[in-house]
């Protein structure tokens, strides 16, 4: 399950992807849970849900629309993407209510491109970013954050209050970092260029920034 | 003949998107190539004031798109060369006054007449923007070393990316060698590593340029001008030639000779 803010000519669309659930029940909890973090941090009023393959009758719709309203936000469509490709193996009939949480816990999202100036990613697992996050950017995800690149923007780690939710990253140089309720930023005037991977986790309550040992 | 559309374009206002179009206009049509260039400024129109031909301004592109006149009448012949044209934005209307569609309509005439159709694009990530860049084939990101300037070049990119102009390229303009050197300026090397997009050239900054743009005479057309040297040179970085890209280092003999008369004093 992911939530990414995609860009449509100048306006930005927040999709919230709910292709990998069969069951309705299962999507519930999902949207849910994503809306909870889009709630907290997203600036958006309007969101767009994708079924994937799946479709819904009409009764399921009005559902989710209860529940998206029921956060505060708008449904603004639902779509059916099929760019979900050969690891959703056979496809499955939403409705086949016996579909084992694969995913469950370990959920990890990969990017393969930068995020660019105004594009911003949520996700309710943890997420790795093979690019770089630029300036301007914003990462938000319910665990871990790697960056395979550099982090010059915005990621918040473990946004539904996970402490022990770390940022790593090639180059970590972010304008914020903020994992679980704590944020911080680089200080005042130090302009240091470490060429080294680093890791941002929090210990005796505060963010530390330590060398990524691998 | 089909031609390629360019959409010269930076979010940020005052990069010299406008000085950019009417240079690598010139430069081109210099070399023989049969080139428009399209102002989608509308509503702050410049681009005929840079190119000095203000005044033969009859149509512009809402009568154009709006079928008040037919395109070859809105086109305006340039004064030095026969093989350049320029399509004047209207200056009473507002951006809305054209849709991506018709830009879109517009450009594909333009490709069956000309080799390069460059579009100049306005500030901003509006309206004006999605027009401009409605019809493109390829983008040209204008960017000066300031970190305003590459952080609206990157939402630029980034929004290019979203409409499907995937191998957008840069270039870098106002570059002062002295103040990259002395590590007070941003140089090449950190700008390319944010926007992680192709270079296309490099412009000095140049107060030759001031001159020019007043006069409504591109710097390309003269040969005292570093800057319009630097625009021709990306010029044939278009038209496919390979052509070093400038570097800092390179210093004219004057100032070589200069260095050594210091030297030996």
């Amino acid at each position: 399950m992911s939530v990414e803010v995609l860009a449509e000519g100048s306006n930005y669309e927040l999709v919230i992807d709910l292709s990998t659930y069969n069951s309705l029940e299962e999507m519930k909890i999902q949207l849910d849970k994503s809306l909870t973090i889009v709630e907290k941090y997203g600036s958006e009023t309007q969101v767009c849900i994708d079924t994937g393959v799946k479709r819904l009758t009409e009764r399921q719709l009005r559902e989710l629309e209860r529940l998206v309203s029921e956060h505060g936000l708008e449904l603004k469509s639902l779509r059916n993407s099929e760019r979900r490709g050969p690891e959703e193996s056979p496809r499955r009939a939403w409705s086949d209510a016996n579909g084992q949480e694969i995913m469950e816990g370990g959920e990890t999202v990969m990017i393969c491109r930068h995020l660019r100036s105004g594009q911003k990613f949520f996700t309710r697992g943890n997420v790795v970013i093979l690019g770089d996050i630029n300036p301007g950017a914003e990462v938000i995800a319910g665990g871990n954050i790697l960056v395979i690149g550099a982090l010059r923007g915005m990621a918040h780690a473990g946004a539904l209050g996970d402490e022990q939710s770390v940022i790593a990253a090639f180059r970590l140089n972010p304008t914020q970092l903020r994992i679980a309720n704590h944020i911080t930023r680089a200080p005042d005037g130090e302009r240091s260029e470490i060429k080294n991977p680093e890791l941002a986790r929090i210990r005796e309550g505060k963010v530390v920034i330590e060398k990524l040992k691998i | 003949m089909n031609g390629k559309v360019l959409v010269v374009t930076s979010g940020k206002g005052g990069v010299g998107k406008t000085t950019t179009s009417a240079n690598l206009g010139t430069a081109l049509a210099m070399m023989d190539k049969k080139v428009v260039l399209v102002d989608t400024d509308i509503g702050l129109r410049n681009l005929d004031v840079v190119m000095g031909l203000e005044n033969r301004i009859v149509f512009d592109i809402v009568d154009v798109v709006n079928a008040n006149c037919r395109l070859k009448q809105a086109l305006i012949k340039d004064k030095r060369f026969e093989r350049l044209c320029l399509l004047p934005a209207a200056q009473t209307k507002e951006k809305s006054a054209v849709t991506p569609h018709q830009m879109k309509n517009l450009t594909n005439e333009l490709r069956e007449e000309f080799d390069y159709i460059l579009v100049d694009c306005p500030a901003g990530i509006e309206q004006g923007f999605k027009n401009a860049i409605a019809g493109a084939d390829t983008a040209i990101v204008v960017a000066t070393p300031e970190v305003s300037s590459v952080r609206d070049a990157d939402r630029i990119v980034g929004l290019l990316e979203a409409a499907g102009l995937t191998d957008s390229q840069l270039i870098i303009n106002r570059i002062r060698a002295k103040m990259v050197k002395r590590g007070d300026m941003m140089d090449i090397g950190d700008i390319i590593d944010i926007l992680s997009i192709d270079l296309l050239g490099v412009v000095p900054e140049d107060e030759s340029i001031v001159i020019s743009t007043n006069r409504g005479e591109p710097a390309v057309l003269g040969n005292a001008s570093r800057a319009g040297e630097a625009y021709r040179r990306i010029a044939r970085r278009i038209i496919g030639e390979e052509v070093p890209v400038y570097s800092l280092d390179e210093s004219s003999i004057m100032t070589r000779f200069k260095r050594m008369l210091k030297l030996a004093r």
